[in-house]
C-alpha cells in the first residue's frame, strides 16, 4: 500500500470518507445500533473504491480508516456527543445509504440529500407536549390508575416537557436532567394530590415515570451486546439503568419530602 | 374491563412513543399494534403460567418476531418498532415501587421487589435475545439452501 499517493485521489478519499462519517454520526445519535453504524460506513467507502475499511464505533466516538490504491491510507475519527432519538431520521439514513451502494450516487447529491434529511420534519414544541401528556395518561391508566389520577398525571406529564427545555438550555447531563425532571414531576404529582387533583401520587407518578425512562437507550444497549458491540452495549446500558433507578428515586423522594 | 383499559393504554402508550421518537404515518399504526400484541400475550399467557418472569419472556420473543417482520415488510430499522412496541413491557411500575421501599427503609421488601424488577429486565433482553439468534439461523439456513439449490 505505500505506492506513490494521487493527490487528486487522496482529495477525493477523503471527501467521501467525510461524508460516510457524517451519514454515520447521524444514524448513531437518531438511535442506531453500533454494528448499523459500522456496516453503512463499510460498505459506502468500499462502493467509492476504498479495497479496505476498518471501523471502530463506541457510544460517543467514531474512527474510520481507509485504504485504497492511488490514495494509500486515509483516517478520520468524529466525536459524537448529542443523542436525538428521531426514528424517522434514521430510516431515511439507512435508505440513503443503501442508495449511495446500489446507485453509486454522486458525492454532490449525496451531500444534497444529507441536507434535505436533515431539515425533516419534526413535531412541534405544541405537539411534543400533547404527546407527553398522551403517553403519561396512557401509562397511569395501565397501572390502574383512576381516570383523574390519568388526567393529572397528563397535566404534570405535559409540564415536564417544558422543564425538558429548561434543562436542555442549561446543558445538564443526563443523570442530572433525569433527577431534576424527576424531582419536579413528583413535587407536582404530591401538591396536586394535596388539592384534590388526583387520588394517587403513586398512581400519577408512574405514569410520569414511564415517560422519563430511556427506551431506546435500553433497547439499543442490549442489541448492542447481542451484537457482539460489548463496550458500547454495557456503557450505554448502564446509563440507561442508572437514568431509569435515578428518575424513580427522583419521584419518590419528592413526593416523600411533601408528604 | 381491567384488560380491556390495558390493552388499550398499552396501544395509546405505544403510539405516544413512536411519536415521540418521530416515527411516521402507517408505521405509528404498526408500532401501537405492536404493543397491543405484547401486553396480549402477556395477557393470554396468564391462562396457564402464573410467574411473571416466563410470561413476560414470551411477550418479548412474540415481539421481537413481530418487529423483525414488519421491518422486512417495510423496509425500515427493526429498531422502529422494536423500541415503541416494547414499552408497555418496560417494568416502571415495579421499579418505582422499588424505590419506594428503598425510601421507607422497608429492606426486606425492597429487596424482594427489586429482585424481580431485575429479573423483568432480565426477562424482556433474554426474549429479545433468543428471537434475535432465532431469526439469525433461520436467514443463515435460508441463505445456505437457496445456494445449494441453485448449485
Amino acid at each position: 500500500m505505500c505506492e506513490q499517493s494521487n493527490p487528486s485521489a487522496v482529495r477525493y478519499a477523503n471527501r467521501y470518507l467525510y461524508l460516510a462519517l457524517t451519514i454515520g454520526e447521524r444514524m448513531l445519535c437518531s438511535g442506531a445500533e453500533v454494528s448499523r453504524v459500522e456496516d453503512s460506513i463499510r460498505r459506502i467507502c468500499k462502493s467509492y473504491g476504498a479495497v479496505q475499511v476498518d471501523v471502530f464505533t463506541i457510544t460517543s466516538s467514531i474512527v474510520v480508516t481507509i485504504y485504497g490504491q492511488g490514495f494509500g491510507t486515509v483516517t478520520q475519527t468524529r466525536r459524537i456527543s448529542t443523542l436525538e432519538n428521531d426514528l424517522d431520521r434514521l430510516e431515511q439514513l439507512n435508505s440513503l445509504s443503501r442508495r449511495i451502494v446500489a446507485e453509486h450516487l454522486p458525492l454532490t447529491q449525496v451531500q444534497a440529500e444529507l441536507d434535505g434529511i436533515a431539515a425533516g420534519p419534526r413535531y412541534t414544541f405544541f405537539q411534543q407536549v400533547m404527546i407527553y401528556a398522551l403517553i403519561s395518561a396512557s401509562f397511569a391508566l395501565f397501572f390502574g390508575g383512576s381516570g383523574w389520577d390519568a388526567l393529572a398525571s397528563a397535566c404534570i406529564g405535559a409540564a415536564l416537557r417544558f422543564v425538558d427545555a429548561a434543562v436542555r438550555w442549561m446543558d445538564l447531563n443526563s443523570i442530572l436532567s433525569a433527577l431534576v425532571c424527576a424531582g419536579v414531576g413528583g413535587l407536582l404529582a404530591y401538591v396536586s394530590v394535596r388539592l384534590g387533583f388526583g387520588d394517587s401520587v403513586d398512581m400519577i407518578s408512574i405514569g410520569n415515570v414511564m415517560l422519563l425512562i430511556p427506551g431506546i437507550k435500553l433497547t439499543n444497549s442490549l442489541r448492542d451486546l447481542f451484537n457482539g458491540d460489548t463496550i458500547s452495549g454495557l456503557l450505554r446500558f448502564l446509563e440507561a439503568l442508572l437514568v431509569a433507578v435515578i428518575i424513580a428515586f427522583g419521584f419518590v423522594i419528592a413526593g416523600q419530602i411533601g408528604g | 374491563m381491567e384488560y380491556a383499559i390495558q390493552l388499550v393504554t398499552a396501544f395509546t402508550g405505544s403510539v405516544g412513543f413512536s411519536l415521540l421518537f418521530n416515527v411516521r404515518r402507517g408505521k405509528l399504526l404498526l408500532a401501537g399494534l405492536g404493543g397491543v400484541l405484547a401486553w396480549g400475550v402477556y395477557l393470554l399467557s396468564g391462562l396457564w403460567l402464573e410467574w411473571d418472569v416466563p410470561r413476560f419472556f414470551l411477550a418479548s420473543l412474540v415481539l421481537t418476531l413481530y418487529a423483525e417482520i414488519m421491518a422486512r415488510l417495510r423496509k425500515t430499522p427493526a429498531t422502529v418498532f422494536l423500541v415503541s412496541a416494547s414499552i408497555p413491557l418496560i417494568p416502571g411500575g415495579s421499579l418505582y415501587t422499588t424505590m419506594r421501599y428503598a425510601v421507607e427503609s422497608r429492606w426486606a421488601e425492597f429487596s424482594a421487589q427489586g429482585t424481580d424488577t431485575l429479573l423483568l429486565a432480565a426477562a424482556i433482553a433474554g426474549g429479545m435475545m433468543c428471537m434475535m439468534a432465532i431469526l439469525h439461523a433461520v436467514y443463515k439456513i435460508l441463505v445456505a439452501t437457496e445456494h445449494i439449490i441453485r448449485e
